[in-house]
C-alpha cells in the first residue's frame, strides 16, 4: 500500500485546520450558505435529506484495517454506526453533523483519509481493479497507475474547474471489474509485441442522462507517455466542454459532438504541443511502484487439505467458497470477496462492528489488504486455502457470509430517496425486495450471473444503465414508477441497456424481475448467462411476459 | 393546508416551523390553513432570514391522513419520517398517531423542495 509522506500529512492536517475556520465562519454568519456550500463540497460534505452526508475518498478502492477501523470508529461516533460503500468504492456517511464535520476530517487525516475531491467538477477517486495484484490475468498492477494518477491529479491547478465532473477507471485485466468503458477516461494496461507497457486509452463513456460506452482513441499509448497524453486530453475538454449547460458538460458529449476521430485528432495535436515535459519521470513512477511489491507469500501447494475438509464437512462453506472465492496468482492462496449484501439488508451498509470483523480478519489473514469494488462489495484479495474457513467462520458470526457475489440478488443500488437529495424514488427497498424473492439459493445459483443494478434518479448513481437488468426510479407526478432496461454490461463486454416498456408502478417491480428470470430460464441454452440469452434472443420474449397483464 | 419546513444549519436535521421556533417533530410543527396563506408566506419570509439557524426554507402542502395531516409528496414524507430501510434511524423510531399517519398517507405530488433544488441548479 502506498505510504503517506511528512509533506502529504502536514497537508491534511491544514486542509482540516482550514475547513474548521470554514465551518466556524458559516455556523457564526460571517459567510452565506451560497459562499459555504462550494467549500463543504469540496470537502465532500453535501446536505441530503435528513442530515449532512461526508464521502469519504478511498483511493482505488483499497484500505488498510486501521484506515477500516478508523471508518468504523468515525460511523460509531458521529453516525448511527454504520457507513455506506458506494459505486465509487468510497465510503459515504449519512448522518452528518455540521460542527462535527472538522474534528472527522482531523480523524480520517489521521489515518490518511480524507474527502478531498469526492465532490465539486474536479477528478475524482480512480476505480480499479479490486484484484489487482491478486489475479493472475494482469498484465501489471493497476494501483501503480492509479495512484499516479491521484498523485498527479490531486489539488491539479488547471483541472480543479473543469467543466463537469472526471472520473477515471484503471484496469489491467480483460475481465474489467472497474465498468472502465462507462468512465470519462478508461485506462486499460496491454503489452506490445516487443514487451512495452501501455495503454488502451477509452475516453468519454459514462451514464447519467446520455449514457455512452467510451469509445478508444488510442489503442496503444506508451506507459511512459502516459501524463502528457492525460493532460492533453484534460486541457482539450476543459477548452471546448460545455460549460454553458450543466446536463451536456461531461467529456462524453464533447466526444460524441466532434466525433471520436475528430477528438483524436485534437488530442494529438495538443499532446504534440506539451511534448515529454508533461510526463512523470520512470523514477517517480519506479517509486510508486515499490508500495505495490508484492508482500511475501509462502510457498504452497494448489490443494490445501484444510480448505478440502472445510468444504465436505459444511455444506453453507462449500457454498460460500463456490460464489464468493475468486483464484489467486499463487498456488494455496485465493481472494475472499465479502458480500455486503445479505438477503434484505440494504446494499452497500457495513456497520461498525462488521467493519471492525473486517479490518481484523484483514490483518490477521489477508496482509492488511482489504479493497472495495464498485459493486458495493468489499474484497480480502490474499487469503491462504488453509484459512479460507477461519475467514469463513469469521464473517459467519458477523452476518456478512452471504454467498451471493454476481448472482441475482448482489444487486447494486444507489440511496436513493431514502437519503439523497437528488433522487426521485427510493432505490434500496426495491434491491431489498427483489433479493428477499430471490432468497433461495438453489434457485439463484441456477438463475447464475445476473447483474441488477437500481438507481434512483436519472443520475445513474446505481448504475442501472449497465445492469443486465437496470432499475431506474422515476417520479411519475410524485409517485415511484421504475422503468427497467435490459442487456446493459459495464463489464469488457459494456453496453448500454435499452429500455424493455413503459415504467411499472413500485408493487410490480419484484413480478416482473421474477418474470424475466422465467423467460431467462426458459430460453436459454448451454452455460448462456442471462446476458447472453437477453443478446441472442432479443426483448420480444421478456416484453411479453412482463407486458403481458398490460394487452 | 401548509408547513413550513427546512433543515437546520448545525445538523441538516429536517425542522419545521411553529410560531417562530423550529420544531423537530412534524407532529408539533404549525399547520397553516388556506386563508392562512399570508401568514405563512410570512413565515417563510422570516425563516429565510435566519441563515445562520436553518438553511433552506420552504413551504409543503399537506393532506389528511387518518383524520390527521401528513405531507403531500412522498419525499417530504420520507423526511418527516426518516429513510424507509432503517426503521429505527430518524423521526419515525419514537412512533405515535402522527408517525403512523404519515407511514399510512397516499398523496402524491412533486416535492416543493425537490422543484426548488431543480431550479436552483
Amino acid at each position: 500500500m502506498y505510504q503517506y509522506d511528512t509533506l502529504d500529512r502536514e497537508f491534511l492536517a491544514d486542509r482540516a485546520a482550514e475547513f474548521r475556520e470554514q465551518v466556524d465562519r458559516r455556523l457564526k454568519g460571517e459567510i452565506t450558505e451560497d459562499q459555504f456550500k462550494p467549500l463543504r463540497l469540496m470537502n465532500g460534505l453535501y446536505l441530503q435529506l435528513h442530515a449532512y452526508m461526508l464521502r469519504v475518498a478511498i483511493p482505488y478502492g483499497s484500505l488498510n484495517g486501521v484506515q477500516l477501523r478508523k471508518l468504523a470508529e468515525i460511523g460509531r461516533k458521529y453516525d448511527k454506526g454504520y457507513g455506506h460503500f458506494t459505486t465509487r468504492t468510497n465510503l459515504q456517511f449519512h448522518w452528518i453533523k455540521l460542527k462535527d464535520a472538522p474534528a472527522i476530517l482531523d480523524e480520517l487525516a489521521s489515518v490518511d483519509l480524507h474527502a478531498i475531491q469526492t465532490s465539486g467538477n474536479c477528478i475524482r477517486n480512480v476505480t480499479s481493479d479490486p484484484y489487482a495484484g491478486a489475479t493472475a490475468e494482469e498484465i501489471d498492477d493497476p494501483r501503480v497507475w492509479s495512484e499516479a494518477i491521484r498523485q498527479w491529479s490531486m489539488l491539479h491547478p488547471e483541472f480543479s474547474f473543469l467543466p463537469r465532473k472526471f472520473k477515471f477507471a484503471v484496469t489491467a485485466s480483460p475481465k474489467d471489474r472497474t465498468a472502465a468503458r462507462v468512465h470519462d477516461i478508461g485506462l486499460v494496461v496491454r503489452r506490445a509485441r516487443d514487451g512495452t507497457l501501455g495503454f488502451e486509452v477509452i475516453v468519454g463513456g459514462g451514464m447519467g442522462r446520455t449514457p455512452h460506452v467510451g469509445p478508444t482513441i488510442r489503442e496503444f499509448l506508451p506507459a511512459n507517455r502516459l501524463f502528457s497524453y492525460l493532460e492533453a486530453i484534460l486541457r482539450v475538454y476543459n477548452r471546448h466542454g460545455r460549460r454553458d449547460n450543466k446536463y451536456k458538460a461531461r467529456i462524453k458529449i464533447l466526444v460524441s459532438a466532434l466525433g471520436t476521430e475528430e477528438f483524436a485528432r485534437q488530442v494529438e495535436a495538443e499532446w504534440e504541443k506539451i511534448g515529454a515535459d508533461g510526463d512523470v519521470p520512470d523514477t517517480e513512477i519506479a517509486r510508486i511502484r515499490g508500495a505495490f511489491a508484492p508482500k511475501a507469500f509462502d510457498t504452497l501447494v494448489n490443494r490445501s487439505e484444510a480448505f478440502e475438509e472445510a468444504k465436505s464437512a459444511d455444506p453453507a462453506f462449500a457454498r460460500f467458497a463456490r460464489n464468493n472465492l475468486k483464484p489467486h496468482k499463487r498456488p494455496g492462496y485465493t481472494i475472499v470477496e465479502i458480500s455486503l449484501k445479505g438477503i434484505g439488508d440494504t446494499p452497500g451498509d457495513a456497520t461498525s462492528e462488521q467493519m471492525e470483523a473486517i479490518a481484523e480478519l484483514g490483518e490477521l489473514y489477508g496482509q492488511d489488504d482489504i479493497r472495495v469494488t464498485h459493486e458495493q462489495n468489499l474484497v480480502l484479495p490474499h487469503v491462504k486455502l488453509d484459512d479460507a474457513p477461519k475467514v469463513f467462520a469469521a464473517l459467519q458470526a458477523a452476518g456478512l457470509s452471504t454467498p451471493n457475489i454476481n448472482l441475482i440478488s448482489d444487486i447494486i443500488a444507489c440511496p436513493g430517496l431514502d437519503y439523497c437529495a437528488l433522487a426521485n424514488a427510493r432505490a434500496i427497498n426495491v434491491a431489498q425486495d427483489i433479493a428477499t424473492r430471490f432468497a433461495d439459493q438453489e434457485r439463484a445459483e441456477l438463475i447464475g450471473e445476473l447483474k441488477i443494478k437500481i438507481s434512483g434518479c436519472i443520475n445513474a448513481c446505481g448504475h442501472h444503465h449497465v445492469g443486465h437488468v437496470g432499475i431506474l426510479g422515476v417520479d411519475k407526478k410524485g409517485e415511484e414508477f421504475y422503468q427497467l432496461t435490459l442487456g446493459g454490461s459495464g463489464a469488457e463486454d459494456a453496453a448500454v441497456g435499452k429500455i424493455l416498456g413503459p415504467a411499472l408502478p413500485a408493487g410490480k417491480v419484484t413480478d416482473a424481475m421474477d418474470a424475466l428470470v422465467d423467460v431467462y430460464l426458459r430460453e436459454r441454452q448451454d452455460g448462456e448467462r442471462f446476458l447472453d440469452t437477453y443478446r441472442r434472443t432479443g426483448d420480444a420474449p421478456f416484453k411479453e411476459a412482463v407486458y403481458a397483464d398490460a394487452r | 393546508m401548509k408547513a413550513l419546513t427546512a433543515n437546520r444549519l448545525s445538523d441538516g436535521e429536517v425542522v419545521f416551523w411553529k410560531a417562530g421556533q423550529w420544531v423537530e417533530r412534524f407532529a408539533d410543527a404549525e399547520l397553516f390553513d388556506d386563508a392562512a396563506l399570508a401568514a405563512a408566506e410570512a413565515a417563510e419570509g422570516h425563516a429565510k432570514s435566519q441563515p445562520t439557524v436553518v438553511v433552506e426554507p420552504y413551504l409543503i402542502d399537506l393532506i389528511e391522513s387518518e383524520g390527521l395531516w401528513a405531507p403531500l409528496s412522498y419525499r417530504e414524507r420520507i423526511r418527516a419520517l426518516g429513510p424507509t430501510n432503517h426503521p429505527g434511524h430518524g423521526k419515525q423510531a419514537e412512533g405515535g398517531a402522527v408517525i403512523a399517519a404519515l407511514q399510512h398517507a397516499h398523496g402524491a405530488a412533486r416535492s416543493t423542495g425537490r422543484v426548488d433544488l431543480i431550479k436552483r441548479k
